[in-house]
């Protein structure tokens, strides 16, 4: 009877602070220290003087976006600790600003990739794409010579000096084919090495222009056709002849049997019959992925399935390690217990092993035929733990649970801690049983300082995409139904395996679009599951 | 539950059951659990512990006792395990600090404090870490590209790169779990030190922080094993095996099939989880210290 | 008063602000990167060997080297991503199957070996080189081969059906161990196998390399392979509880007289004393079982701008025999360099490996691969299992694994 009063009492106690009168706000005023202020304006000005570095940098690098938004943090960050008042934000700022760099900056990208075809083969911008097609269309000219070859200036241009293999000895540049020279001077190996008039240049002088030496073409002759030399090393050259030919005036590659190759719109040139040069480029997709998403047939034939499992896996991960981590932590919560030391030691050590080592035992442990659970627990059963659809659903369950319940258990045993021992002692007195006890006092307490833990423990596993992988690979699969969703798999799994896995590879803007729609369901859902938890009422 | 002082007489007249009931089932459950949460890492120490085995090759454990993998591990110089422990250590602390630090002043704004925004606030806090980070590597790794342009520093390769990107996260789940524990301090503290002339910010040092030890210390845990554990981002950012933590370097030591040396990756494995014990030994007088709200009164 | 003082230090901290920024502007911009220094991706094995030559590089050629080490597996994807930032690295290790990702990409430069590329095993050569462009420095070639144990069996089966009758004779546990895994089956280790009924991945072209849009694997004698799957799989044969740190443990246990398996898992088994031949895989459908070749060796960026230096460095200082018995010495990994190899073939299990893998398929280094491994594990897993008509879950895997690839 007396617990009910006694809890909203504690309830009353810890609610709000009423809104500070003007007086108290001036009182803090007036109450800031000599000595905090100079803390305060030290630390400013370190600050302000990395912010002047960078915004100094940044407007060398004519990064105008970057050099506004610099600027208006290092203003706001100095108003904000200046001025008096507006005391939450100069809690707040700190957290924040890395929030916004780290995080919200990872967010903002993966939303601007949705809306591109970034993924394999469309990685880089369209002039990178074109001159990497240039310079892997240098095909060498088949069982053609060796040129031992001296690189030489004059004025500013380098010039190919060559010494073919019948001895003669030839010049040229990227403007003129290669001529024979009468006047050269040669090293111990016959190699023609100086021309008189011209700098010879040594490995280390071709250095400082590598990219400028190793994309010299000298014309073996007037003809093009003959194809041109081309050094890879600064003292052999080769013949190369280009497999395709950039026309820069019409943007199109034309081959040598006369196919042309034009920007088909789609990030890539393509000719008519479809054939992709590669790379192809980034480009911007508008809501293309979004599109792919909802009809792609890999996804929706399995979609009720999957997402139906994956609601279920991430709401029993959290109920099961919860529950676990909880009972726990009351159980080991008993002031005179001898050797609690030790257990909430041995219980925190799943947690202290990296994750994929605990994640490969557990697949031994759980092999078939060979694992200890089926061998010596079960007797030498063959129970397929991971092989079946409905025990592998199982073992991911259990698994998951052995590494998430330290979690918990420290959480619950921080937050229990939370809990006014008088609150309990007065039930007691009261007459109340300790389950009474724990139902109606401390599980409500607890449940409001964990329940925006809880969320957010089902988000992380509603994507806990290394767990299933290590496990399962998202199976067993069903290879005779004929899609490609095993029994494990859950919705991010499934995206992986589509996004990555199917066509030219690895699709980064459909599985970003795949990641917002996933976040917005489980947004909604938190929010949702937000509201109807006592956080959100306390705030108010 | 009820006080010692009445229990230890009752003890003494209804002896073992009563010790049963009151204490002896506890230990069967910490037996059960300890089987539970030992048992698979019986396998590791056992390929710990073994000079040429596989990690669940056989059901065989404890074959061998050789202690030549953790002798091994300190001699390779394309591996240092002894830098990366000590480079663990330091970024783990750090970016711990760093978050309890980060974490209770924007718990203690949100719990003390009226201001618009403040509940949108905190639910963006939850919503901003829900989103899967498929592209998180890449998004991270042009980010501290680009700053290390101008900040060589804090650069790719660099330890405090990496400790920034962890601080990235400290607000979050941690900040609720402070919030909450903020909470259960009575306003009336705050009221009586106001009153006593003290500021915002000698209230919050000098007082709340104390009063709220036991959560600062499971933060400070759980986010010491946070960026201990932390492999993908690492492996980005840390690229000179001298600057490495030890969830990167390790993983070198398997991430080749034809290659794997399970023994000498676990014997690492084991003594990366020292710390780890270590600190929570160290920290559990926070946690448990309890009856601080006891002590406040 | 406490206005004025107030004032007072916000004018202080101007100036000192001021004083700060002054003094980070005086210190003079940091000069250029040294044009001629190079970025090398390797992982940790291998970079106490490239440490000597990046030093002896350094030397000669008054270039720094910097040995950036990363974890093998990881190295593809990151440079993939960043390299086209213009932020990767120069060059990077890799094994020969990546090519196809990353010329599809636009990541990795073609590299022209001259003359020196006779000197290398052709194979390897081969392996590194995609639609008639060669583009990397090979440095080890590495292959499966059937390994038997002497003291169980002392005949060498000709026949993948006569090494099963062997090994039953043999009274083991098993007559023959390969490891699998339970999901995804082997698709790498079973190709011998596979590749003996006739029914290599994608048809081989005229010059040798795989056109990766002629899939062969729904050819007869993949569905031959398949119905053999089936029969191995039902007589336990082959089992997929069976992962390769199990198959491993049972073979140097002496169970088993035959062990399908790469030179990585040699050392175990001399060090357990066991007595062991490296021999060519036998038949099981009529024809070579040709195991998969896998080559490793060194790439350059396509977006490094130190195109010269680090051609220099591959071609002249990683392709010496020198550097190529040191890696070796350190991997286990036979040699791609001939001279090298030759010396490395003194030891006999080298030499054993390198006579099977004389036989192999490079593997395929398509990008397509990627879509082809999953289905084709998976599949297997089916088929070994019995999870239906053996054929037919073939056919429906090469129709799966034809749509992907179609896109």
């Amino acid at each position: 009877m007396s617990i009910h009063p006694t809890a909203s009492s504690v309830a009353a106690a810890t609610a709000t602070p009423p809104p500070a009168p003007p007086a108290p706000v001036r009182r803090i005023r007036q109450a800031r220290s000599t000595r905090g202020l100079i803390m305060t304006i030290a630390l400013l000005s370190i600050l302000d003087a990395i912010a002047v570095f960078a915004l100094f940098m940044l407007f060398l690098q004519e990064e105008w976006l970057l050099v506004g938004i610099v600027l208006a943090v290092t203003v706001l960050l100095n108003v904000i600790y200046l001025r008096p008042g507006w005391l939450p934000a100069k809690y707040l700022a700190p957290g924040l600003v890395f929030l916004a760099i780290f995080q919200i900056f990872v967010v903002v990208y993966s939303g601007y990739i949705a809306f591109t075809n970034y993924g394999d083969g469309r990685n880089g911008s369209k002039d990178d794409a074109i001159q990497t097609i240039v310079l892997t269309a240098q095909e060498r000219v088949p069982d053609s010579p060796t040129y031992r070859l001296t690189v030489l200036e004059q004025f500013g241009e380098y010039f190919f000096l060559v010494t073919d293999p019948t001895g003669e000895v030839l010049l040229g540049s990227a403007d003129q084919p290669l001529e024979p020279v009468g006047d050269f001077g040669t090293d111990s190996t016959g190699k023609a090495d100086s021309v008189p008039g011209f700098t010879t240049l040594t490995f280390n002088d071709l250095l400082g222009n590598q990219r400028a030496i190793t994309d010299l073409a000298v014309q073996l002759s007037d003809d093009p056709n003959d194809g041109a030399l081309r050094t890879p090393d600064g003292s052999s050259a080769y013949l190369y002849l280009s497999s395709l030919e950039y026309d820069e005036a019409t943007d199109t590659f034309v081959d040598r049997s006369g196919t042309v190759y034009r920007d088909g719109g789609d990030g890539a040139f393509v000719n008519d019959s479809g054939r992709e040069l590669t790379p192809g480029w980034t480009i911007n997709v508008g809501f293309d992925n979004f599109i792919t998403a909802f009809t792609t047939e890999n996804i929706r034939g399995p979609l009720i399935s999957v997402t139906i499992w994956t609601f279920a896996f991430a709401i029993l991960s959290v109920v099961t390690t919860f529950a676990l981590g909880l009972f726990l932590a009351i159980v080991f919560n008993k002031p005179l217990m001898r050797g609690k030391k030790i257990y909430r030691i041995i219980m925190i050590l799943p947690y202290a092993f990296p994750g994929f080592l605990s994640g490969l035992v557990w697949l031994g442990l759980l092999n078939q035929d060979f694992g200890y659970v089926n061998q010596v627990i079960f007797g030498g059963a063959s129970i397929p733990w991971l092989t079946d659809p409905w025990l592998a659903k199982f073992s991911v369950l259990l698994v998951n649970l052995w590494l998430g319940f330290p979690y918990m258990f420290l959480i619950c045993t921080g937050a229990l801690q939370s809990i006014p021992e008088e609150l309990t002692e007065a039930a007691t007195v009261d007459g109340a049983r300790p389950w009474a006890v724990f139902r109606l006092i401390k599980f409500p307490l607890l449940l409001v300082s964990v329940a925006p833990l809880l969320i957010s423990s089902f988000a992380f596993n509603f994507n806990n995409f290394n767990i299933i992988y290590m496990l399962t690979g998202g199976g067993p699969r069903d290879v005779t139904a004929g899609v490609d969703a095993g029994a494990t798999d859950i919705l991010i799994t499934l995206v992986y395996k589509v996004a990555f896995g199917e066509g030219t590879g690895r699709d980064y803007g459909l599985a970003s679009a795949f990641a917002i729609l996933i976040f917005l369901i489980v947004a909604t859902v938190s929010i949702i599951s937000f509201r109807q938890t006592k956080a959100l009422e306390e705030l108010n | 539950m009820t006080s010692t002082a009445r229990i230890i007489p009752a003890t003494r007249r209804k002896g073992f059951l009563y010790w049963a009931r009151d204490t002896g089932w506890r230990h069967l459950i910490g037996l059960v659990m300890l089987v539970f949460a030992a048992f698979p890492l019986l396998y590791v120490l056992s390929a710990s512990l073994n000079p040429s085995g596989t990690l669940v090759g056989s059901n065989d454990l404890f074959r061998t006792i050789d202690f030549g993998n953790y002798v091994r591990l300190f001699q390779l110089p394309q591996q240092p395990f002894a830098a990366w422990f000590l480079n663990t250590m330091i970024i783990g602390s750090v970016a711990a600090l760093g978050t309890v630090f980060l974490g209770a002043l924007a718990a203690y704004a949100f719990s003390r404090m009226r201001f618009t925004g403040r509940r949108v606030g905190l639910l963006t806090l939850l919503l901003v870490q829900m989103f899967p980070q498929l592209l998180g590597v890449v998004a991270i790794f042009l980010l501290l590209t680009g700053i290390g342009e101008i900040f060589p520093a804090i650069g790719i390769g660099t330890q405090t790169g990496l400790i920034l990107v962890y601080l990235g996260g400290a607000l979050g789940v941690n900040t609720y779990l402070m919030y909450g524990f903020f909470n259960t301090v009575p306003v009336s503290i705050d009221e009586a030190a106001k009153i006593d002339g003290a500021s915002h910010a000698r209230i919050f040092f000098t007082i709340i922080l104390r009063l709220v030890a036991p959560i600062l210390a499971v933060v400070g845990l759980l986010s010491f094993i946070g960026s201990t554990s932390e492999f993908v981002i690492a492996s980005i950012v840390l690229t000179d095996p001298q600057t490495q933590t030890l969830a990167v370097g390790l993983y070198q030591f398997v991430s080749q099939e034809t290659s794997r040396n399970w023994t000498i990756f676990s014997a690492g494995a084991v003594l990366a989880a020292l710390p780890v014990v270590a600190l929570f030994l160290y920290l559990q007088k926070y946690i448990i210290g309890g009856l601080t709200a006891g002590a406040v009164k | 008063m406490k206005v004025t003082s107030r004032s007072l230090l916000m004018t202080g901290a101007l100036a000192a602000t001021t004083a700060i920024v002054l003094s980070g502007c005086a210190t003079e911009p940091e000069a250029p990167q040294f044009e001629g220094s190079l970025t090398v991706w390797v992982d940790a094995d291998r970079a106490g060997v490239l440490e000597e030559v990046a030093a002896q590089f350094e030397e000669e050629r008054g270039v720094t080297v910097e040995l950036v080490t990363k974890e093998f597996g990881a190295i593809r994807d990151d440079f993939i991503t960043q390299a086209p930032t213009g932020n990767g690295p120069d060059i990077i290790v890799g094994a020969h199957d990546w090519l196809g990702k990353l010329v599809q990409n636009g990541v990795v430069a073609p590299l022209e070996l001259g003359d020196k590329a006779s000197e290398f095993q052709e194979v390897a050569i081969s392996a590194m080189s995609y639609e008639g462009q060669t583009y990397g420095l090979p440095y080890s070639v590495e292959n499966i081969a059937m390994i038997r144990n002497t003291a169980l069996v002392s005949e060498q089966p000709e026949t993948f059906d006569e090494l099963l009758e062997l090994g039953e004779a043999a009274g083991t546990e098993y007559s023959f161990l390969v490891g699998l895994d339970p999901n995804a089956a082997d698709p790498y280790h079973l190709y011998p196998l596979q590749a003996s009924f006739g029914a290599p991945v994608f048809e081989i072209t005229a010059d040798g390399t795989y056109d990766p849009t002629a899939l062969a694997l729904g050819n007869e004698g993949g569905e031959a392979f398949a119905t053999a799957l089936a029969e191995w799989g039902a007589a336990g044969v082959l089992n997929t509880n069976i992962t390769g740190d199990i198959a491993r443990e049972e073979f140097v246990a002496g169970k088993s007289p035959f062990f399908l398996t790469g030179p990585w898992n040699i050392p175990a088994i001399s060090e357990a004393g066991i007595e062991y031949a490296i021999e060519p895989i036998p038949t099981a459908g009529g024809e070579t079982a040709s195991p998969f070749v896998g080559v490793q060796g060194f790439f350059i960026s396509a977006r490094s701008e130190n195109t010269l230096a680090a051609n220099e460095f591959l071609v002249n200082y990683i392709g010496t025999e020198a550097v190529q018995t040191a890696l070796y010495e350190v991997g286990g990994r036979a040699p791609a360099l001939l001279t090298a190899f030759d010396a490395a073939a003194s030891n006999a299990d080298v030499a054993a490996f390198g006579e099977v893998g004389a036989n192999g398929n490079p593997m395929p280094n398509v990008p397509a691969m990627d879509v082809v491994w999953s289905d084709w594990g998976t599949t297997e897993v089916a088929i070994i299992n019995g999870q239906g008509d053996p054929v037919e879950l073939w056919r429906a895997m090469v129709e799966s694994i034809q749509s992907k690839i179609d896109g």
